[in-house]
């Protein structure tokens, strides 16, 4: 039936041609981005490009709004991926039972996931306007002094910090729910029949079981949070007295503002690399070499 | 009592966390501007449909919705198909070759978007295609397309591999295979994928924001115009706001059980 061996397998015909194209497309992209970072390349004069060599990384290093905007997106996304993660295991244990409409319940958790960011940024300034907003009102019910919530540069890193873990959590939500309820129940019955108390069974049986589960969506929040922008551009644009300034954020800003492309170029791939090395360590911490995998 | 009544009410306020923000933007969409801004806040009121009117008035946003429903179909379908072909293709090979691909993919995700929306900016102010449209579909399939194809092999993994070697001895050549057999029964994870590409292109901000010219803005990029023209009308604010969310969260609720299978995978997110 099969006289032709693996060796013309006509399925390679199928993804061959357009992995060939992303690939091509993707070395031939870098190798653009490099070289403009390599040169003094601006849009305010095309044309007029000059050869710098690694200037653009020394004047990165020099640079103290740039170091300013790394160790904020460092905070941001430190900041982001822990709490999101602590928050939203919290709700699955809570959320671990039989009650009616838990299917319910799991269609409403989609909504902030797949509302538009734009939107949600909106929403957030809406709520945080200090004389008309509902956070202030929900404050002044409570006696407490309003808050400045996008104006004071002390406060808006963690306003925009909020609007995030609004709508991220729900994702940390339903991926480790679906994780727990695919987990075996046995050893779960094994421990309560041993007389461990309920508390031991989450800590020791069902926690480790999830523990891969909670990797995996703290690595994919630490990727999307370093790189987060629609927030940022809708609540703050960065301000005030740039105190919501992240490195990708001032990268979009070095590029669209200034038209400094070489030196936005160069930004962003110090934060590509940032990313991997921040990635992999935390990747090696995650996953040890004797664990699963 | 007691236990039960607890965890109700824990339930009842994560759901008001949840909900109470976009439950109040819609509220807002059918106020007038005085109840809108009223504090304390107004809960009964007399809707109004003057924001909605504001927003359809406005022919920069109609114009918007067209765009963003053009570039977010197209290059959506130009992503299924194209990677539909891909994904049957590595859906029959080795894992080993399959890890290395998805790795591959994986690495796509963790490059800023800043990195490859620079080259394209500078590229298409060269040639002057800033304000076509085909330029966004282009850049909008280039990044769907990784995805789709991951996110359809799990869909064509699923496809028992009987029926392939069933029409192979039956003589069927390996297209007629993809398009008689996998195809169909593939039939919802491929809608569900296209649904996936509509929803994350639509939603998609940075890219366009860089990527449009006053003919191409899509709806996220215009409705920041609301923002700066005298101060913030939040009305009318409120109501666009509500018409681009709500056909994504009709899309999202229909394909519920693949978002988040499709968002582990990597996403167009900027």
């Amino acid at each position: 039936m099969r006289p032709v061996a693996a060796a013309s397998d006509p399925t390679k015909h199928f993804f061959q041609p357009i992995i060939v194209c992303l690939t091509m497309a993707s070395v031939a992209l870098t190798l653009f981005v490099i070289w403009i970072s390599l040169h003094d390349l601006s849009l305010m004069r095309a044309g007029r490009e000059k050869f710098v060599g690694l200037d653009n990384y020394i004047r990165f290093l020099g640079d103290p709004r740039a170091m300013a905007a790394l160790w904020r997106s460092v905070l941001f996304t430190t900041l982001a991926t822990v709490i999101e993660i602590a928050l939203g295991l919290a709700v699955v244990l809570f959320l671990d039972r039989d009650f009616a409409m838990k299917r319910l319940v799991r269609t409403l958790l989609l909504v902030p996931i797949i509302m538009t960011p734009v939107v949600v940024g909106l929403t957030w300034r809406f709520l945080f306007d200090p004389a008309t907003g509902m956070a202030n009102y929900l404050l002044s019910l409570g006696g407490i002094s309003l808050v400045d919530w996008l104006g004071s540069p002390q406060i808006a890193l963690f306003s925009v910090l909020i609007a995030d873990i609004w709508q991220w959590t729900p994702f940390v939500i339903l991926l480790v729910m679906a994780a727990l309820e695919s987990a075996p129940t046995d050893p779960l019955n094994a421990a309560r029949v041993d007389g461990a108390r309920e508390w031991q069974v989450t800590w020791y049986v069902l926690l480790p079981m999830l523990r891969r589960a909670l990797a995996i969506v703290a690595l994919i929040r630490a990727i999307d949070s370093i790189k987060a922008f629609d927030l940022f551009y809708i609540m703050t644009r960065g301000g005030p007295a740039l105190s919501t300034e992240t490195l990708n954020y001032y990268g979009y800003i070095v590029a669209f503002t200034n038209f400094d492309i070489s030196y936005a170029l160069a930004i962003a791939i110090i934060l590509t690399v940032f990313t991997n090395v921040a990635l992999l360590t935390m990747y090696s911490v995650l996953f040890p070499k004797t664990g699963d995998r | 009592m007691g236990r039960r009544t607890l965890f109700y009410l824990g339930l009842v306020l994560l759901l008001l966390a949840v909900l109470f923000p976009l439950y109040w933007v819609i509220v807002t969409s059918f106020k007038t501007t005085r109840d809108a801004f009223a504090i304390p806040p107004v809960w009964l009121f007399s809707p109004t449909l003057d924001n909605y009117r504001t927003v359809f008035a406005n022919r920069g946003f109609l114009s918007a919705f067209a765009n963003s429903f053009i570039v977010s179909i197209l290059s959506s379908a130009l992503a299924v198909a194209v990677g539909s072909v891909a994904a049957y293709g590595l859906a029959q090979q080795p894992a080993e070759l399959r890890r290395a691909r998805e790795k591959f993919i994986l690495s796509l995700r963790i490059a800023p978007a800043l990195l490859f929306v620079i080259p394209m900016y500078y590229l298409a102010t060269r040639i002057g295609a800033l304000n076509k449209h085909w330029l966004l579909i282009a850049a909008y399939a280039f990044v769907n397309v990784p995805f789709a194809i991951s996110l359809l092999i799990t869909f064509f993994d699923d496809i028992p591999k009987e029926l392939r070697d069933a029409a192979r001895v039956d003589g069927a050549r390996e297209f007629s295979i993809f398009w008689h057999v996998y195809l169909p029964a593939a039939r919802g994870g491929i809608i569900a994928t296209l649904i996936l590409c509509v929803l994350f292109t639509w939603n998609e901000f940075f890219v366009a924001l860089v990527l449009t010219g006053r003919d191409t803005q899509t709806l996220p990029v215009s409705i920041t115009s609301f923002l700066t023209f005298q101060g913030i009308q939040w009305g009318a604010l409120t109501a666009a706001a509500t018409l681009i969310m709500l056909p994504m969260i009709v899309l999202g609720i229909l394909v519920q059980g693949q978002v988040v299978r499709g968002m582990t995978l990597g996403s167009v997110k900027g």
